[in-house]
């Protein structure tokens, strides 16, 4: 098979054009001999040879132009095959870093700050490793700092909550001490002293909240879980939040079905949420609202409500209840003393009881928040005492 | 009506505990920090109950009580504790206390105690 190049086809069909051409004038000046009669048999033989030669030229050229084709297709197929083989090549060596790359990265979005990649192979996945090598590494250094800073604001939150408590404790004591000779005093003066009281109380729920979330944050919310009977719970708490709810002609009632197994909590932690949701009822409602404490087993949880005939949460504000700082618009009444904690703090003491809360309300209507808290294992043979303490950090 | 040790770093706390306590007629002694607790006893003071803060300088309520335990003195003592949840607080298990009173101090609580205490 002829082997020649495009460049080369080109020429010859340009030669080959020329031939025929050529072939067809000295075809015609024996043609023009013939007419004459000057030509002869000589001229005759030029026409029969011209003849010839065209046909040979032209299956010379047909034959050239398939070994063409074919050149063309071969070289085509050739290129493809060749630029396939780069390819495949290239997808390889760059496959494997691209894959060691999206694993690391799944380590460190789940958290495992010391992943890192192996920088080889191509350029391109080279310079992709070591640029994600640099991004863990300021991860981790950010992650440390951050730790670093929560463990000094912890630390200044116990500090600061414990050195103020000292003075706290005295004003409070030297102010209630004046109450105990009321009758002493002038209404003036009283009044004073109940102002001064009131922000006392305010000033001791800041502290506690602030520290409890502190705590939470930290993972060191402890808490001494105990089997504990429900009913003289709820009527404690209910007995102490009355002369609140009284004050301002509010109806606080509880409802404890007999016969509840006891539940497994730290008694002053239950109490702190259940004040919680009933000093909220207690001030977000009007005069004369009613609040009631509902509880009820269910499974192996005992549910305690806390309802109120209230004004209710609107929607938008209802999903975002148990957020730190979040505080119910208290456009309705000017009672509301509370430090936008409260429920963030419910639900952290909930959790690490292994319980859940929710809240569900209707504008207009009320509101009711639902904590439910594990009902005790039956006492088991050694009565369970080795460590009962748990943390927020063991229950999340 | 009982004797109690009380002790505190601060004054102003000492005051207001020693007033309280007294209205309610209780006869009250005062000391500064552990150490002072200690040396009142050494010289013969017998508390009906010792009402003693958890953290003082040179020592401790808790350091105070190890010794007077150590000793075989077994007074009901109740420790006072700034932080709010003494439970969390290294809280010795050892020791015999009564109670843990948290600041600021609910003194209507404080004086039950007290009360069923030493009766």
């Amino acid at each position: 098979m002829a082997v020649i190049g495009v460049g080369r086809f080109i020429q010859q069909r340009q030669d080959f054009e020329d031939s025929i051409a050529r072939s067809y004038q000295v075809e015609m000046v024996a043609r023009e001999r013939i007419a004459r009669g000057t030509g002869g048999e000589p001229a005759r033989a030029i026409v029969r040879q011209q003849g010839q030669r065209r046909a040979e030229l032209r299956d010379e050229i047909s034959s050239d132009t398939r070994d063409t084709a074919l050149l063309v297709a071969a070289g085509l197929l050739a290129g493809l095959t060749g630029a396939l083989l780069l390819f495949s090549g290239l997808i390889s060596s760059m496959r494997r870093p691209l894959e060691e790359l999206v694993a690391a990265a799944g380590k460190l979005a789940s958290g495992d700050r010391s992943a890192r990649v192996e920088v080889g192979g191509l350029a391109e996945t080279a310079t992709l490793g070591a640029a994600f090598n640099e991004m863990a590494e300021e991860l981790e250094l950010e992650e440390s700092r951050r730790e670093e800073l929560d463990r000094l604001k912890d630390e200044f939150v116990l500090t600061a909550s414990h050195e103020l408590r000292s003075p706290l404790t005295s004003v409070q004591g030297f102010a209630e001490l004046l109450m105990l000779e009321r009758e002493s005093l002038t209404p003036r003066q009283a009044e004073t002293v109940e102002v001064i009281l009131d922000n006392c109380r305010h000033l001791v729920r800041l502290l506690n909240d602030l520290l409890d979330l502190a705590r939470s944050d930290a993972g060191r919310l402890a808490i001494r879980p105990r089997p504990t009977e429900v009913a003289p719970l709820i009527a404690d708490v209910v007995r102490t939040m009355r002369a609140q709810t009284e004050a301002d002609g509010q109806a606080l009632s509880e409802q404890v079905p007999p016969g509840l197994l006891p539940i497994e909590v730290e008694p002053d932690r239950v109490r702190q949420i259940l004040v919680n949701l009933i000093t909220n009822a207690h001030e977000y409602s009007p005069e004369g609202a009613s609040i009631q404490v509902a509880v009820q087993a269910i499974g192996a949880q005992v549910e305690i409500a806390v309802s109120d005939d209230g004004p209710g949460i609107p929607p938008d504000q209802l999903g975002r209840i148990f957020e730190r700082f979040t505080r119910g618009d208290a456009g309705l009444t000017q009672r509301v003393g509370g430090t936008g904690l409260g429920l963030a703090i419910s639900k952290s003491l909930v959790e690490v009881h292994g319980g859940s809360i929710d809240a569900e309300s209707t504008v207009g209507e009320g509101s009711t928040f639902r904590v439910r808290l594990p009902i005790a294992a039956a006492p088991a043979a050694g009565d369970g005492q080795a460590d009962p303490s748990r943390t927020t950090a063991e229950a999340s | 009506m009982a004797t109690i040790l009380v002790a505190d770093d601060s004054e102003t706390i000492l005051l207001l505990m020693r007033t309280r306590l007294e209205m309610a007629g209780h006869t009250v002694a005062t000391a500064a920090d552990g150490q002072e607790v200690l040396d009142h006893i050494a010289n013969g003071v017998a508390p009906d109950m010792l009402l003693l803060d958890a953290m003082m300088p040179r020592k401790s309520g808790i350091d105070a009580l190890r010794e007077i335990r150590g000793a075989g003195n077994e007074v009901p003592a109740l420790i006072v504790s700034a932080h709010q949840n003494p439970g969390d607080a290294d809280a010795p298990t050892d020791l015999a206390i009564a109670a843990y009173v948290t600041k600021p101090i609910d003194f209507d609580r404080l004086l039950e105690t007290v009360t069923q205490l030493t009766s």
